[in-house]
């Protein structure tokens, strides 16, 4: 098939072409071969591995998660707050963005955010808001222009490590995606109840409630710290290409 | 890709001599292998963890097109194409085809080792599409075009002074005096070719078999921009970086960033499923697209899984070779090499250094290409005890060794008439332990008659040359250690 045949068939073309399937024949053959086998063999499962984790999960209380996490979060360069109230949230949100002088944020389309009526509830502080969920009349060109214009994004975690003082994302939402990366500061608010342990435990939530289903979460993201780099003279930079701060918000019942 | 006229010794020399590099690589391995000692601390259950992924990748590894096709096969599911490259040249048809099918001109790249090893940016630029390397030690290299010195820091070797003159020639801008402000250079620059560009090129960490899950682990959010931003994310990943299940990723998410940065856990870790779902706002902007230009598919996420071999089943039909593809790239044996601490990484000639290197280069290469760097080791071990994988990289070393002399490679070579016959004693003493233990008198004695102060120096046996050029044989003291075994019993 020449190029110009191959180009002009756009959508098919690198699905299930002739060519590309002797590739996947040949690849599979010399991997069977390599292994001394003709046909691939369905193996038992590897047995399983008790992840013991020395400092252990079970008999850790709340506070002792909360304490932890916020440790560790601050020893990678995270601002962690609490917020017993939606009032501190968003006290804490417009504080943050007055000393950056933002003006605008972006919200993903997490449902916490409705329940909170957090738009409203930041505007009443002077800060101008906008969902990503809906990329609006622009389309996708349009929304990113706007992440990239506007200051900070808050979005909803789903899990947190307390071990590594990481908070994790998963999300389908595109516009979810681009709030956490795109603007400048990132706020992720999280629920006590989210505070795990390690991160062998939000391995298996998160395979079970979104990886393992029939349809699956597209992506997940853990976070840990600002964008940082040591590339140069391993000197630790912050903020190279993601945001240059991360604020997490730990809201309480 | 051998980017030397020298050989590894006339690399190494030239490596030595370099003041700048000596610093830097002093400075980047003490530093490292501190970090790492510190974060492997903090995990009580460590030899518990390495030998876990180890079992993991031994299983994997053996069972690997079971593995394979499942991969594929979930990939499928959730919407993304596969295509199983056979060569590296195959990779490079396989993204300019796509590029060109696409219209794409620019496509940004994440620190990626599987694309380095085939040097996908000259096929793509030979192409007329325009690869640009996003992750700040990388964007340095391709600013410079050298090759990578680390696996986690590619640009190691250069001061911050060098890459801001790098900087201000390159992209016409001031010349910067804090490493922030190169940072800031390279954030505005690349953000803007993230937000221009048609596709992300990225490798990948692992990849989940049972759940077609690609997982990509770094630390300045350069992957996220090219995984999420344009519409087009092609992966491509070596055929050994499968794991079974998702659970199996606790164990290794756990061993990589204290092995490679000594960090508990890195910046960012992704997880991605096949292509993005379109949300609401974007398919109303399709549809719209579609009755204006009738090209709806233009507007669509797409994800392509490249399955590379390129030479990785020549090493997994070699038994004994099979567990260098358990490795991880974490970078850790290089920083505890001593061989590796003075020459960096750029003397080893390909684009995998350090032991790791010295094994997978000439099974890669081809042992006549790159079969003297097995030899470019002193065996200590500290490589076996630093890798989170626990590879018995002095034990493959070793095999290699006899390998490339089995294959009549033209290295490891006695130098000279003296030397050859030196060898061909030893060979002949070492199997009869009576005229061992004679010739060890001999040679003792005659060491002793030529040594001055204590030590033998290569004026005193001119055949010796080589091997006091650089240290002093010490005068062998009393018996041999058997004589002086027998006396302690």
């Amino acid at each position: 098939m020449s190029d110009a045949s191959r180009a002009s068939d756009k959508g098919r073309v690198f699905a299930d072409d002739e060519r590309v399937l002797a590739d996947e024949g040949r690849v599979l053959d010399a991997v069977r071969r390599a292994l001394g086998r003709s046909e691939t063999a369905r193996p038992d499962p590897l047995e399983p591995f008790d992840e013991t984790n020395a400092e252990g999960e079970a008999e850790t209380s709340r506070e002792e998660l909360i304490a932890r996490f916020t440790f560790e979060a601050g020893a990678v360069g995270s601002h962690v707050h609490r917020a017993d109230s939606v009032g501190e949230l968003t006290d804490t949100v417009a504080r943050v963005c007055a000393d950056a002088d933002v003006k605008e944020v972006a919200l993903s389309g997490a449902e916490l955010f409705a329940e909170l009526n957090l738009s409203a509830r930041l505007a009443a502080h002077g800060l101008s808001s906008f969902a990503a969920s809906d990329f609006g009349p622009g389309g996708r060109e349009g929304l990113i222009a706007r992440l990239e214009g506007c200051g900070a994004g808050v979005t909803a975690a789903d899990y947190a490590i307390a071990e590594t003082g990481t908070v994790a994302l998963g999300s389908d939402e595109e516009g979810a995606l681009l709030v956490s990366l795109l603007p400048a500061i990132h706020f992720a608010v999280l629920r006590p109840s989210q505070i795990a342990w390690s991160l062998g435990a939000v391995i298996e939530r998160l395979k079970a409630e979104r990886m393992a289903r029939a349809e699956p979460c597209r992506s997940a993201t853990f976070i840990t710290g600002p964008s940082r780099t040591s590339d140069v003279e391993l000197v630790l930079s912050i903020g190279v290409h993601g945001p240059k701060e991360l604020h997490l918000i730990i809201l309480g019942e | 890709m051998n980017h030397a006229e020298q050989d590894l010794a006339g690399r190494s020399h030239a490596a030595l001599e370099d003041a700048v590099l000596q610093t830097a690589l002093k400075s980047a391995t003490d530093t490292f292998i501190s970090r790492r000692r510190e974060a492997v601390a903090g995990v009580p259950e460590w030899q518990a963890l390495r030998a876990r992924a180890r079992r993991v990748k031994e299983h994997t590894i053996n069972n690997l097109d079971y593995y394979l096709e499942q991969l594929a096969e979930k990939v499928r599911e959730h919407g993304g194409h596969v295509y199983w490259a056979t060569t590296g040249e195959d990779v490079g048809h396989y993204c300019i085809e796509l590029a060109r099918a696409r219209g794409v001109t620019s496509v940004v790249k994440s620190k990626s080792m599987a694309t380095e090893e085939i040097e996908l940016n000259h096929a793509l630029e030979a192409a007329g599409v325009r690869p640009i390397e996003t992750d700040l030690g990388e964007y340095i290299i391709q600013l410079a075009r050298e090759k990578p010195s680390h696996i986690i820091v590619p640009a190691i070797h250069k001061t911050r002074e060098q890459i801001a003159e790098l900087f201000a020639e390159k992209l016409k801008c001031g010349l910067a005096r804090e490493v922030a402000e190169i940072t800031a250079v390279a954030r505005e620059r690349l953000r803007g070719e993230f937000l221009s560009a048609g596709m992300g090129i990225t490798g990948a960490n692992f990849a989940v078999a049972e759940t077609g899950t690609i997982v990509l682990v770094e630390n300045e959010g350069n992957i996220r921009l090219s995984t999420q931003v344009p519409r087009i994310h092609v992966a491509v990943v070596g055929i050994e970086k499968v794991v079974p299940r998702f659970e199996d990723l606790s164990v290794f998410l756990r061993l990589l960033p204290r092995s490679g940065t000594g960090q508990k856990q890195t910046a960012y870790v992704s997880f991605l499923n096949g292509p993005r779902r379109r949300t609401r706002g974007v398919e109303a902007d399709v549809a719209s697209r579609s009755s204006e230009q009738g090209q709806a598919s233009e507007s669509e996420f797409e994800f392509h899984l490249v399955l590379m071999d390129n030479g990785r089943t020549r090493i997994l039909a070699d038994e004994r070779m099979r567990e260098s593809l358990y490795c991880i790239r974490c970078g850790a044996c290089l920083n505890v090499c001593p061989v590796y601490q003075k020459i960096g990484g750029q003397a080893y000639g390909w684009i995998y250094p350090g032991p790791i290197g010295a094994v997978v280069s000439p099974l890669l290469q081809g042992l006549k290409q790159a079969g003297e760097l097995p030899f470019a080791s002193s065996l200590c071990g500290a490589c076996r005890d630093a890798c989170p994988v626990d590879i018995n990289l002095p034990d493959l070393l070793l095999a290699l060794r006899a390998k490339v002399k089995e294959a009549g490679a033209d290295v490891g070579v006695a130098r000279n008439f003296a030397e050859r016959t030196a060898m061909r004693g030893y060979a002949a003493a070492v199997k009869r332990p009576k005229l061992f233990a004679a010739a060890g008198r001999l040679v003792r004695g005659l060491a002793r008659l030529v040594s001055k102060d204590g030590k033998v120096r290569s004026a005193g046996v001119p055949a010796l040359g080589e091997w006091t050029k650089y240290r002093d044989l010490p005068a062998p003291r009393g018996g041999s250690f058997r004589e002086r075994w027998k006396k302690k019993r």
